[in-house]
């Protein structure tokens, strides 16, 4: 029975109550808070409310992503809601793959990235 | 009652069709555009096709004889990463979007959601496999791996350890679990008992080892993203040996062991599935024939060997004779 004892003895895992916070681990498996991460999947996510798309200095986005930003597409509440809802019908060839989940999830993450400036 | 639809009938051109393949020669099937196919999988008599519709939250479904395709809806949210035959024939889902394991009964078609627990969160749902006791184990990308018990419902999640990064999961003909931590560079074996996972450094640093397969020996083959290598674990004696793949810059996505003990992997870079021989430490690429195929994952059943082209929306298959 030690196993079953340790098995209750285990700490649950920790997650945040807020929200955002809680949302924001969908996103955490490829995505930082950090503004100088070039060594994840995916660029850092501080400060992306108001940023030009694929505006990460040194960061190898995908041809899809850098062209979006070229022809001018900027991270604001609206884009990144549509953005997260179906990443392919904002910016076809993305590598960012659907993660799905619910509306209400999407707007907590975007107004909580609009804090972390 | 759970709904379903057929979602597109889509007959294949008729020349992929009629002709049987040749042995070792990739076929394709269309599946419907958009959907981004992410993981696949054979039943057993290799009437039907499975794959996950990661955009638009579906359980995709081929028939291989004719080309005709049906998508199951998994629920509101759904995005679907991985999916695998379970023991009972049915198909076991890891549905990132749900946050929740999925079942869908291979002859009804009905659709069963278990959710995560609520106090864990969202953890990015990856990949499964069963074990030998009915149980089925997960990883959660963002740092934690599962199990579920289907027969009495008790899910239990566990924290990673070293956190962000677990990805392939697989169990070995002796019923031990193994999953591979992409962004923490290692493997880990699970206490089946206990929950606690053993991590197992592969000897190239920051490898990113993303996927994991056991051969017939319950030897953990590794394909590692960030290195381009494959390599190979034994746990009887700790052994290491790894390969890397041919061409520039390669980017091993995925392993699969077939039955035969070849090894099947997928490489970005090439663009192709690519097949090594152990026996002769050999490759053999299968380049697709449309650019950016992206294979993110393999499985297969005796003769065959499935990937799924999400780049492309189509399945490939490679009939082997070996």
């Amino acid at each position: 029975m030690w196993w079953l004892l340790m098995a209750l003895l285990s700490p649950a895992p920790q997650t945040p109550t807020d929200p955002g916070a809680r949302a924001f681990q969908r996103c955490a498996a490829c995505h930082s808070l950090r503004t100088d991460d070039l060594e994840n999947p995916a660029p850092g996510l501080r400060g992306v409310i108001g940023r030009r798309a694929a505006a990460v200095d040194g960061f190898a986005y995908s041809d899809a992503m850098a062209t979006a930003g070229r022809r001018g597409l900027v991270w604001n509440e609206a884009t990144l809601a549509r953005f997260l809802a179906d990443p392919e019908a904002v910016v076809p060839g993305t590598t960012m793959p659907s993660q799905g989940g619910t509306a209400a999830e999407r707007a907590a993450v975007v107004a909580w990235l609009r804090q972390r400036r | 009652m759970k709904r379903f639809w057929i979602a597109l009938a889509i007959p294949v051109a008729a020349c992929s069709l009629s002709l049987p393949a040749t042995a070792q020669t990739p076929q394709y099937y269309d599946l419907p555009p958009g959907g981004r196919a992410h993981d696949v999988a054979v039943t057993a008599d290799g009437k039907e096709v499975w794959w996950t519709v990661q955009r638009g939250g579906g359980h995709g479904i081929l028939n291989p004889e004719t080309g005709e395709t049906t998508i199951i809806p998994l629920g509101e949210g759904s995005a679907p990463h991985g999916v695998i035959v379970g023991p009972d024939g049915n198909a076991w889902i890891t549905d990132g979007g749900q946050n929740a394991i999925v079942r869908v009964d291979r002859q009804t078609r009905a659709v069963k959601v278990w959710p995560l627990p609520e106090e864990t969160g969202p953890i990015n749902m990856n990949t499964a496999t069963f074990d030998h006791r009915g149980r089925i184990w997960f990883t959660g990308q963002t740092g934690f791996y599962g199990r579920l018990d289907p027969a009495t419902d008790d899910m239990r999640v566990w924290a990673a350890p070293r956190g962000r990064g677990p990805y392939g999961i697989t169990t070995t003909p002796s019923g031990d679990v193994w999953y591979a931590s992409l962004a923490g560079s290692h493997i880990a074996r699970v206490d089946l008992d206990t929950g606690e996972a053993t991590i197992v450094e592969p000897p190239t640093p920051n490898q990113g080892a993303r996927r994991v397969w056991s051969d017939s020996q319950g030897r953990i083959w590794v394909s590692e993203w960030n290195s381009g290598n494959v390599s190979v674990h034994d746990p009887r004696d700790g052994s290491w040996q790894t390969w890397r793949l041919p061409g520039e810059s390669p980017r091993a996505y995925s392993v699969y062991v077939d039955e035969t003990d070849t090894v099947w992997l997928t490489d970005f870079t090439a663009n192709a599935i690519v097949r090594f021989d152990p026996r002769t430490e050999t490759f053999e690429s299968f380049p697709s024939n449309r650019p950016r195929a992206e294979v993110r994952q393999m499985l297969g059943r005796p003769g065959e060997v499935w990937g799924a082209e999400s780049g492309t929306d189509r399945l490939v298959v490679i009939r082997h004779d070996d």
